[in-house]
């Protein structure tokens, strides 16, 4: 007898063909708005910058060559990596504890926690900039608060400097780190934990060897969300690093808006998202050996 | 060990709080009664709000954001949902693929894709002067919230109740619309809200996106935020965080809120 193959989930054997209008409206929206758009930057990355038109005739690969051979643009670029980061390690650590009390707990209160990680994302980013303004600012809470306690004479600078953006963006993109790993916590059978603890492991080498392995999409997850999220953040730079602090995004937009060198910004932007893909592709290897149980 | 399990305790609350922290202050604010942004608040007032109704470039911008939010919602529901229900019940082997192919504007810099549809909506003549261009991506940036809250319920559907009707003599449509639609209600509801607040909230995008002399709220709040730091701000960021709220409320109450998927 031979196997007949069965297709899972459709029963009805109609052709696939007509049910392909369904998809037709979404492909058409990504192909004209996002496929054809993003091969249009690369060419247009690829323009010469002239003054007076948004772009030169010909192709030249002198916005790159600008780009990468000047220190002030490069030192930018290593800054914001540098950013994103710090910003991605503090969330792992600040939002891991979080994650795996959320996947864990039987409290009552579940529901509210889940709340409290949930709403922050769906509060707008120039709002919760501006609450941190409120409170990092010069005559802002924290250091009204400092000061009335006699702990300091002078308000100390806790904006306009990496500190206050760093400060703000971890809590912009906590929550994409916490979710994801509450999904991968979730899913892990505590028994395996309690398995490593009867055989003679202590807490830290079930944490070593069980929980951490098997959380590791989760944190790969949530790593490269706040990573990329990071590197390409310009509300909260702008907002709390104020002329000082200067990111990738922050020179793009100049470079776009300001400036109105459009082939230079495109060739700024494609550099960091290339920056920002080799770190994720760095990163997802070298988690390989993690995945592998850590040997 | 009961001093570890403090420790560990007062970490989550510190947490919790850092992660609120910022957003209640700036309502507690909003409700200040005297002329600074200073806290602890002098007395509670609404006089805040009532200065941000009279606020004509307030105003405005709230009504340019509801009129993109609705009609981002909007089509990314039509489109988003006839997606779903093709990459769940129809595209075979191709699934994966596709679904992350759907998902692929949540995925790319949210700059970077404004940029890009920057330089094509200019070099195709389709203009960057009308609203056309935040329309246009408002749509692809909130079509994957959609999409994978209607395909999350999709996943989980029975599809024998669907024959059981078929078998009953109900065409496709009353099938569709008696018994599909009423089970992907939840998806539906939720991929909508999600829609409407990410595109309420959208920046990036909307910065380089929006027509001449327009303006949408967040810009306009950020615009503000540059000369003025008075409580219209807060009460501005207050509607925000208010319609965030009955937003998370709904959603908690049609489909429970852990349900909700991030990828």
């Amino acid at each position: 007898m031979t196997a007949i193959p069965i297709e899972r989930d459709t029963p009805l054997p109609r052709p696939r063909t007509r049910a392909l209008w369904l998809i037709l409206p979404a492909a058409a929206l990504l192909t004209v708005f996002l496929l054809v758009p993003y091969l249009n930057i690369i060419l247009i990355s690829l323009r010469p910058t002239v003054s007076g038109a948004a772009w030169g005739e010909g192709y030249t690969l002198a916005n790159y060559a600008r780009v990468f051979g000047d220190d002030y643009f490069m030192g930018v670029l290593a800054d914001t990596v540098w950013l994103g980061l710090k910003t991605t390690l503090i969330c792992l650590v600040l939002g891991y504890p979080v994650a795996f009390h959320l996947a864990r707990t039987t409290s009552r209160w579940k529901g509210l926690l889940y709340v409290f990680v949930l709403s922050p994302l769906l509060v707008g980013l120039v709002v919760r900039s501006f609450g941190w303004l409120i409170l990092l600012s010069g005559n802002g809470v924290i250091n009204q608060l400092l000061r009335d306690w006699g702990l300091i004479q002078m308000p100390i600078a806790l904006m306009n400097n990496t500190l206050g953006v760093t400060i703000a963006l971890v809590h912009v993109f906590l929550p994409f780190m916490i979710l994801p790993l509450i999904g991968t916590i979730q899913s892990i059978d505590p028994n395996l934990a309690l398995a490593a603890r009867s055989l003679g492991a202590n807490g830290r080498t079930v944490f070593r060897r069980v929980w951490l392995p098997l959380s590791w999409p989760g944190i790969q997850a949530g790593c490269i969300l706040v990573f990329v999220l990071t590197l390409s953040a310009y509300v909260t730079p702008v907002m709390l690093g104020g002329p000082q602090v200067k990111t990738m995004s922050v020179l793009v937009v100049q470079a776009l808006v300001d400036n109105f060198r459009w082939p230079l910004g495109a060739a700024l932007a494609l550099v960091l998202a290339g920056t920002g893909a080799l770190a994720v592709w760095l990163f997802v290897r070298a988690g390989r050996p993690i995945m592998r149980g850590m040997e | 060990m009961t001093l570890a399990r403090w420790g560990a305790s007062l970490f989550l609350w510190a947490v919790y709080a850092f992660l609120l922290a910022p957003i209640v202050l700036v309502v507690v604010l909003s409700l200040n009664a005297g002329e600074l942004l200073a806290f602890p608040p002098q007395g509670l007032s609404l006089r805040w709000y009532g200065a941000l109704f009279e606020n004509e470039g307030f105003m405005r911008a709230m009504r340019t954001s509801l009129l993109v939010a609705s009609f981002a919602t909007t089509a990314s529901l039509l489109i988003g949902t006839a997606a779903a229900l093709f990459v769940v019940r129809h595209a075979g082997r191709q699934r994966e693929r596709l679904r992350m192919l759907l998902m692929t504007p949540l995925m790319l810099p949210e700059i970077l894709t404004a940029i890009a549809l920057l330089f094509f909506l200019y070099a195709t003549g389709i203009g960057t002067r009308t609203v056309t261009g935040l329309l246009i991506g408002h749509t692809l940036i909130t079509l994957p919230y959609v999409f994978m809250n209607v395909a999350a319920s999709l996943y989980n559907f029975d599809r024998s109740i669907e024959q059981a009707a078929r078998s009953l003599g109900a065409g496709p449509l009353t099938v569709f619309r008696r018994i599909t639609l009423p089970l992907i209600k939840p998806g539906l509801i939720t991929g909508a809200l999600f829609a409407f607040i990410i595109s309420f909230d959208l920046f990036n995008l909307s910065l380089l996106l929006k027509g001449v002399g327009m303006t949408t709220l967040p810009l306009q709040l950020f615009d503000y935020l540059r000369w003025d730091f008075d409580p219209t701000a807060a009460a501005v960021s207050s509607v925000s965080v208010l319609m965030t709220l009955i937003v998370v409320l709904i959603i908690d109450r049609v489909v429970g809120l852990r349900s909700i998927r991030f990828g």
